[in-house]
């Protein structure tokens, strides 16, 4: 009995000042926040608001069902129980294409959150300085999973707010989106809290962390796409299953979340009184202790440095090219369902909708392309903000080789990703349309877009080697080339607006005829603006801190 | 006498700082040459435009006869580096870290590099996100010795190494010199440069203000001196290689320009010597001398006395 009670005394303890830690940590995290909650529910609020406007008709909206109900397609979205609902039910159209990507990005708020609250703190000793105070061994998880479902909570009611004009919605519907998110939410609240025991490093944390997101994706897409169990595997398929704005709308599902979510939270506060401050449950691992013959260079350590990026944008590509390519068979179909605007910006000048969407499609995997390109391009500033690069710099390396790796790594990224998506979409297209000759079509589309991607990737460069503190420019250029190529022809932009980009000036193959002169055109500026780039990086003082 | 390093007259500005105002550095071929000055004063900057990572505004810097900004990449064959500050790429083992650097100036003594580690004890095993700052710091330091080159530039080397390290580091140094290799050591440890250096600059807000051996510094600087005499003393405040003179009964302390050793000697000869202590200044005296006016903004009296 008493030996319960010093137990139970003894838990409590390590509780102690929770509730000031909690207060400081609110205090703290306010930006990240308001941040992540404005945007979240925010962008929900912007989508939600267009979509009765976009697709006001029930036959518009069936019409659109019978594209996306392809299994790439339900990958990206969710599942069919929703596109059977598309006719009945706005809501339920956009429950079914924004749960899978609210509820992703729900869960790397709140992962992200656990993780700089707890062993963040840790690996920087900034915890160092609570734990000096008379405050529990559990006081800082607490406090942190605290926060965690405030904001949840919090993110809950705005997200339900935000869907609250949506029509066709059962009884309910609204507060079940919102919950679906708290679920998700506090579930990964409870995952980056065992992540955060198991690692000694935030990043490994985080790494682990993002690693269930991963696969709660990946299950949700084969569970969906294959139209089988493997959904239920997954904990934003969870949400899915909901069918939440549909007629067979459910809430049960979401328990499945709420018991991981409970079993996680026990399991860190287990954890986390069996290891050593500072510590993690895993050993951090040990390395090679001698680099491999090929680490020789500069240029080997870009490559290698980029590594991630490099499979991040061949990954995304790819899952964009097969999404493009499968809903080329249901072009027809898809054209009737949609709106004026919708079908303008998809106007080409070619002689059949397969050939402008094509059109179309390429440009938008070049664009997507180039986004790897100059995040590379953004590596090499960070090398210098944080200092890292000063090591290789004062070593017999020209200023070609370093920063100036940072471009071939770059172009040979976006190069790459734009070539496997032009692969895929050759691959998608020609299954979705039952024609094997679109493959040649498709993939020789995506490549004569590359002129452009190597515009965009060498402006870029050029921009960095230039003007270094200007790090929004190459931003600023992407948002425009992607703004004239959706929105040039409603917004009516001027010619020389939309003569920026060099997107706009290859031919839209093959709806058009291949322009071998503008082609050969945007290569020739591309070079000019890589060469422009050199020049800068010979050229300007390295700042590093 | 072979100049490995030489300014002259160099300027470099950021913005509307000037960082180096007409800055002279010599540092000839062999020497360990000790570089001096608190931070800020313009000893990275310095470094920084003699690896060519900064273009000067004005006048010359050489390295080995030539231009550090149009020759970078060839000079830096020739050279190691280490910063105050290092920061290692998190997802690369120190092992992986100092074999890179050793191959982009040609390759690494593999031994040496080994009897590095030892010494220095450290694990080339871990990632360089879980070094902490000393280790980060071992990590470009047996780079840096490994090398075989002419020319070591360490900046504030020792910054975050405990004692026995800093022990290990001195030793370091004295084998690169006894072996030939050009050292400049920018420090602020007074202790590490008066051990290791054959000539010593102090910068100040980008100027060089003295420059020499730690023996001619002496030279031109102050002794103190303590002494018990037999019979009171006069005049003594008179004499104008004495300053700060304290007269205690028959108790005297002061500070003596070394010039005027020879004749305050000889006056408290006269007066009868009991008991007596000469201590030449340390090299911090030296150094905060040149930054008296400074400490005394920050509420330091007197940066000469103790």
């Amino acid at each position: 009995m008493t030996a319960a009670v010093a137990e139970l005394e003894d838990g409590l303890g390590t509780l102690a000042g929770t509730g000031n830690l909690l207060r400081f940590q609110l205090r703290r995290s306010r930006l990240y926040l308001l941040g992540w909650l404005a945007g979240l529910a925010g962008g929900t609020w912007l989508v939600a608001q267009s979509f009765p406007g976009l697709y006001p008709d029930a036959a518009g909206r069936e019409a659109y069902a019978l594209t996306v109900n392809t299994p790439a397609m339900r990958s990206m979205t969710g599942p069919e129980t929703y596109i059977e609902a598309y006719g009945a039910s706005t809501g339920a159209m956009f429950a079914h294409q924004m749960i899978l990507w609210t509820g992703t990005l729900t869960a790397v708020m709140f992962l992200l959150l656990v993780t700089r609250l707890t062993r963040a703190d840790e690996e920087t000793s900034r915890s160092e300085v609570f734990r000096a105070n008379p405050i529990g061994r559990r006081a800082d998880l607490a406090a942190a999973l605290l926060l965690a479902g405030l904001a949840a909570v919090a993110l809950g009611a705005l997200m339900a707010l935000a869907v609250a004009a949506l029509p066709g919605g059962q009884d309910g519907s609204a507060i079940l989106f919102g919950l679906a998110h708290t679920a998700i939410a506090v579930l990964f609240a409870g995952v980056a809290a065992v992540t955060a025991q198991l690692a000694s490093f935030a990043s490994t944390a985080n790494g682990l962390a993002f690693a269930v997101i991963g696969w709660s994706a990946f299950t949700a897409g084969v569970g969906n796409a294959q139209e089988n169990w493997a959904v239920w595997l997954s904990p934003v398929g969870w949400a899915q299953e909901t069918f939440v704005y549909t007629p067979d709308q459910r809430w049960w599902p979401l328990a499945f979340a709420g018991i991981v979510a409970v079993l996680t939270v026990w399991l860190a506060f287990a954890l986390v009184t069996h290891r050593d401050f500072g510590q993690g449950m895993m050993a951090a691992r040990l390395g090679r202790a001698e680099a491999k013959p090929g680490l020789n260079s500069a240029t080997a350590l870009t490559f290698r440095l980029t590594k991630g990026v490099f499979w991040a944008g061949i990954i995304t590509m790819l899952l964009l090219g097969a999404a493009y390519g499968s809903v080329l068979g249901g072009a027809d179909d898809m054209l009737e369902g949609l709106s004026e605007t919708e079908r303008a910006v998809l106007e080409r000048g070619g002689s059949s909708i397969e050939e402008n969407i094509t059109a179309t499609f390429v440009a938008l995997n070049g664009l997507f392309a180039s986004l790897f390109g100059l995040l590379i391009v953004g590596r090499a500033r960070k090398e210098e903000t944080q200092g890292r690069g000063e090591l290789i710099a004062a070593g017999a390396v020209p200023r070609s080789g370093w920063p100036g790796s940072y471009l071939p790594a770059a172009l040979w990224a976006a190069t790459a990703a734009t070539v496997v998506a032009g692969v895929f979409l050759g691959l998608g297209g020609a299954s979705s349309l039952g024609d094997g000759s679109y493959f040649a079509t498709g993939l020789w589309a995506s490549l004569l877009q590359l002129p452009a991607v190597w515009a965009l990737t060498a402006f870029a460069f050029a921009a960095f080697a230039w003007l270094p503190r200007l790090g929004w420019l190459r931003w600023l250029a992407w948002v425009w080339l992607f703004i004239v190529l959706y929105f040039a022809t409603l917004l009516e932009l001027p010619e020389w607006a939309q003569a920026v980009s060099p997107f706009h000036h290859l031919a839209a193959y093959p709806a058009e005829d291949v322009d071998w002169l503008s082609a050969a055109l945007v290569t020739a500026a591309a070079l000019a603006l890589a060469a422009l780039g050199y020049a800068g990086a010979r050229r300007r003082d390295l700042s590093f801190n | 006498m072979n100049a490995v390093i030489r300014t002259e007259q160099l300027v470099k500005r950021f913005g509307h700082v000037t960082a180096l105002d007409r800055l002279d550095l010599e540092v000839a071929q062999g020497e360990t040459h000790g570089f001096l000055g608190p931070n800020g004063a313009g000893k990275s900057t310095t470094i920084r435009v003699l690896l060519g990572m900064l273009r000067s505004d004005d006048g010359r810097a050489e390295l080995f006869g030539a231009d550090p900004w149009k020759d970078a990449a060839t000079l830096h064959k020739r050279l190691a580096y280490v910063p105050g500050d290092v920061a290692l790429w998190p997802g690369l083992t120190g092992g992986e870290t100092i074999d890179l650097l050793g191959r982009l100036r040609g390759g690494i003594d593999k031994a040496k590099r080994d009897e590095l580690l030892e010494r220095f004890d450290l694990d080339p095993r871990k990632k360089g996100r879980s070094y902490s700052k000393g280790n980060r710091q071992k990590v470009a330091l047996v780079a840096a010795f490994a090398a075989d080159v002419d020319l070591l530039l360490l900046d504030e080397p020792t910054s975050g190494l405990d004692p026995l390290m800093g022990a290990v580091f001195n030793e370091c140094v004295k084998e690169a010199s006894a072996a030939g290799r050009t050292v400049l050591l920018s420090s602020h440890i007074m202790s590490e440069v008066e051990a290791l250096c054959d000539r010593v600059s102090i910068i100040r807000k980008g100027v060089i203000v003295e420059t020499g051996t730690l023996a001619e510094m002496r030279h031109f600087s102050r002794s103190r001196l303590r002494a018990t005499l037999k019979n009171p003393l006069r005049g003594l405040g008179d004499h104008e290689g004495v300053h700060d003179l304290k007269v205690d009964g028959l108790d005297i302390e002061c500070s003596v320009d070394t010039a005027a050793l020879d004749d305050v000697l000889a006056q408290l000869a006269v007066a009868g010597v009991a008991g007596l202590t000469c201590e030449p200044p340390s090299l911090e005296e030296i150094f905060l001398r040149f930054y008296g006016d400074e400490l005394a903004a920050s509420g330091v009296p007197n940066g000469e006395s103790k």
